[in-house]
């Protein structure tokens, strides 16, 4: 399904972030799955740069129990 | 010497004077390390998004301090010293942070410069002068 959207733009240069901080759980939240995976950059259209933060700000996120690293319970 | 922030879990059933105990605690072995402490911030008791040794809330704090490459694993020993430490994470500042830290200062002088500048000029627009501190006061919550 969200592969259909294309943005061509870095979402983060546009909104003028520079550092993504993993308490940040809202942010982050718009940039994972429904079942808590990273939406992977060509979908979301994050630079190379951006998108590293993003990982480890998710993965930080996830060792701290602020976002779940499986969120799928419907099977 | 960098700028390193703690994050911890600690188990939210422990009655408050405990929890500030060891928060308490992290301090002191930070001061013995020969460390710095910048900030302290309780965020309080929240909802974990997975279990964590059965447990569904944990009381979260963290402390942002100064100090040499010794103080994490200090502070690693510490923790796991103590069993109502549930998780904790202990990072430095990269190059990122770094720049946004100095970029939201940078923002804050420049704001904090021109809610000043009119008072000096002349003494009247007072009343202009507050709603601009509200908006920095915002910015900065």
């Amino acid at each position: 399904m969200y592969k259909n959207k294309r943005s061509r733009n870095c979402p983060f240069a546009e909104a003028g972030i520079v550092y993504i901080d993993f308490k940040d759980e809202k942010l982050l939240k718009k940039y994972l799955t429904e079942q808590g995976k990273i939406i992977p950059r060509h979908t979301s259209g994050a630079s190379a740069k951006m998108q590293r933060q993003l990982a480890r700000a998710v993965k930080r996120a996830r060792h701290l129990a602020l976002l779940p690293y499986v969120s799928d319970f419907s099977r | 010497m960098a700028i390193y922030e703690t994050v911890v879990i600690l188990n939210s059933l422990l009655p408050p004077k405990e929890l500030d105990d060891i928060i308490e605690r992290a301090q002191e072995v930070i001061k013995e390390n020969g460390g710095t402490i910048r900030s302290v911030d309780k965020w309080g008791k929240r909802r974990l998004a997975y279990e964590i040794q059965k447990k569904q809330y944990g009381f979260y704090f963290a402390i942002e301090f100064e100090g040499e490459g010794n103080l994490p694993l200090a502070l690693q020993s510490e923790y796991n010293f103590n069993d109502n430490v549930l998780r904790y994470l202990t990072y430095a500042y990269d190059k990122h942070k770094i720049k946004s830290v100095a970029l939201k200062q940078a923002k804050a002088e420049a704001l904090e410069a021109a809610a000043e500048e009119p008072v000096k000029v002349a003494e009247e627009p007072v009343v202009e002068a507050t709603p601009e501190s509200d908006q920095k006061e915002q910015e900065e919550a």
